[in-house]
């Protein structure tokens, strides 16, 4: 296995295979690994003594800020292939950058698993947005491992979307917020039959006027999830809000809403809510009342659940993702 | 063909186990418009509910049909596509489908940004269903969704609850506008109101006075509200049943004389069966 293509049309960005930048860079190496210890678990693990080391570098100079997003992918394309991935990301002081990666498995491969490591590096007053959507195999094993370190005044916006099946997804990804600082996790799962899935994101409020937002949006049409968040809260004027919604369609799968705050100062603003149920038969009614059959109704609603509006998102990259949600055939699943 | 949007006969409906309509009987003719007065908790509302045959409400006797069409196995939408249109009086808020799109949802041909501007939601075409809006522009919406749909029957309940005099009449002009898009094949509605303020620019055909669940009396609509606003609902029946009484004696007072008459018993023994 090879990283085939490596290229940057900007001279604001460097994107290099992460063997070649470790070479090329004798302090990266102190970074790897630093906000994923390669002992974290048995997957981490396995990632790290692959004798295969595969993954990018990237990062965004300081002062420059690229608009379009970068796009990233990682396809497993044979059967019961383990893809092992180590990516750095590095976004220096003052500069802003929107990645965009898709992950998937090829037709044909329907088995494999996916180890990715994703290490954030947020400098002062730098934005970041990543968005990762995913679309596996109904064989395929998922265990995406990423954390970000959001320096000062910084602001790191992760937005995850899983629409179709897979076997089985776990992650957790983590955000270290130090002061100042913003730290976002969205995410949209469509849960299928055969499908599980435990997703959580947790934001560690390192610095004085910290802020965090998580908020989930699951639907289960048969499948399981668990849907975890968590906002810690420790310095001073530190806020957090967490809003994990779920939808259930049928009389199979659960959804599990976990939300947790923990916070150790008085001057600490955390709030959740979370909801789980079926789709409204008002709503349902109230549609079907304008001669809208049941179906595209339920359809409607569904897909204006999984709708996010992600304020930090620049506009097309918010259009390509609802995009991508409306393209999903949910519809054909109901 | 058919004379008649909607035919209701002999109609009980239950909520929960709870009857709430007792027996009703109502024709609304094609072009006509029925009003429906009653205080609150009557029945109304339900009323409208059960010809949309929304879930929650089981007719247990009687029939409703719609332009002929018994609606008894029909599913909500199948009876909206029938040609009914209903504008709610409490709409749901829907998160994450815009009006745009539910306009689109259900009319995809029809170019409705005249109606728009005329109910001045330009600012709330790209907002979702309901969330945030005003009384008004609750109103506002639940008639551009009318235009969208296009019905041959319109119910809508309380145009005026909840709004400020400048929307009614904003409101009853959509209104009259839709009831009269095609001169020649007028629309049909059945409206319910609480203070008549739509009466000023809608003009009734029929009204009704719905009490417990049942009509109980039927006349011009505008003469219903006068009285309403004298005596309230119950006296008014008494008023204006006695006052229908009085007017058709005098209309027919050989028929009135000759009921006088057969009080008598010599009357009665000269004759077994009245003339008339």
């Amino acid at each position: 296995m090879e990283v085939i293509d490596a290229y940057s049309a900007s001279e604001a960005i460097e994107i290099l295979p992460i063997k070649a930048a470790l070479e090329k860079y004798g302090w990266l190496e102190e970074l790897s690994f630093s906000l994923i210890p390669s002992d974290k678990d048995k997957y981490v693990k396995e990632v790290a003594d692959s004798p295969e080391l595969l993954g990018y570098f990237i990062r965004i100079k300081a002062g420059e800020k690229v608009l379009l997003p970068i796009q990233t992918c990682y396809l497993i394309n044979s059967n019961n292939f383990t893809q092992h991935t180590h990516n750095i990301i590095i976004a220096e002081e003052n500069s802003e950058i929107h990645l965009i990666s898709g992950c998937t498995s090829s037709a044909h491969a329907l088995s494999g698993r996916h180890l990715g490591i994703t290490e954030y590096f947020i400098k002062e007053n730098a934005v970041v947005t990543s968005t990762m959507i995913h679309s596996w195999g109904k064989e395929v094993e998922v265990y995406p491992r990423s954390a970000a370190h959001v320096g000062k005044n910084g602001k790191f916006v992760s937005s995850y979307i899983a629409l179709s099946s897979v076997k089985r997804l776990q992650m957790d990804p983590l955000a270290i917020i130090e002061e100042g600082g913003l730290g976002e996790f969205y995410s949209v799962i469509y849960a299928h039959e055969g499908s599980y899935f435990d997703v959580g994101s947790t934001a560690l409020l390192n610095g004085n006027n910290a802020s965090s937002q998580i908020v989930s949006r699951v639907v289960s049409n048969g499948g399981d999830v668990v849907t975890r968040g968590k906002i810690i809260g420790q310095k001073p004027g530190g806020r957090g809000s967490m809003a994990c919604n779920g939808l259930l369609l049928s009389e199979k799968g659960f959804i599990h809403a976990i939300p947790e705050l923990l916070g150790n100062d008085p001057a600490l603003e955390l709030s959740h809510e979370a909801s789980v149920g079926m789709i409204s038969k008002e709503e349902l009614a109230y549609l079907m009342a304008s001669g809208i059959d049941e179906e595209r109704a339920r359809s409607l609603i569904i897909e204006g659940f999984l709708d996010l509006h992600i304020p930090s998102l620049p506009d097309y990259l918010q259009r390509q993702i609802n995009a991508i949600i409306k393209q999903t055939k949910l519809s054909d699943t109901l | 063909m058919e004379t008649h949007i909607l035919d209701i006969a002999g109609l009980h409906v239950s909520v929960a186990d709870k009857e709430i309509i007792k027996g009703i009987d109502l024709t609304i003719k094609k072009g006509e418009v029925h009003l429906l007065f009653g205080p609150n908790g009557s029945g109304k509302s339900t009323l409208l509910s059960a010809i949309m045959q929304l879930p929650g409400y089981t007719v247990t006797a009687g029939n409703i049909r719609i332009d002929g069409t018994d609606t008894k196995s029909l599913t909500t939408d199948a009876v909206a596509n029938l040609g009914v249109g209903i504008s709610f009086q409490h709409p749901p808020k829907i998160p994450g489908i815009t009006l745009k799109r539910f306009l689109q949802a259900i009319n995809r041909s029809t170019d409705l940004a005249q109606e728009v501007i005329e109910l001045d939601l330009e600012a709330f075409i790209e907002r979702d269903i309901n969330v945030g809006f005003s009384g008004g522009e609750l109103k506002r919406a639940e008639i551009l969704k009318l235009y969208a749909q296009n019905p041959d029957l319109i119910l809508i309940d309380e145009p005026e609850s909840g709004v400020d005099i400048e929307n009614i009449a904003v409101i009853s002009k959509a209104i009259n506008k839709i009831l009269r898009i095609n001169t020649l094949n007028k629309k049909s509605a059945l409206i319910i109101t609480h203070t008549g303020h739509i009466l000023n620019a809608i003009e009734g055909d029929v009204g009704h006075i719905f009490i417990d669940g049942k009509i109980v009396y039927t006349g011009d609509p505008a003469t219903i509200m006068e009285s309403i606003k004298k005596r309230g609902y119950k006296e008014s029946v008494v008023f204006l049943q006695a006052e229908k009484e009085r007017e058709w004696d005098e209309k027919h007072w050989i028929q009135g004389l000759w009921k006088r008459l057969k009080t008598l018993p010599l009357v009665r023994q000269a004759t077994n069966q009245p003339p008339f």
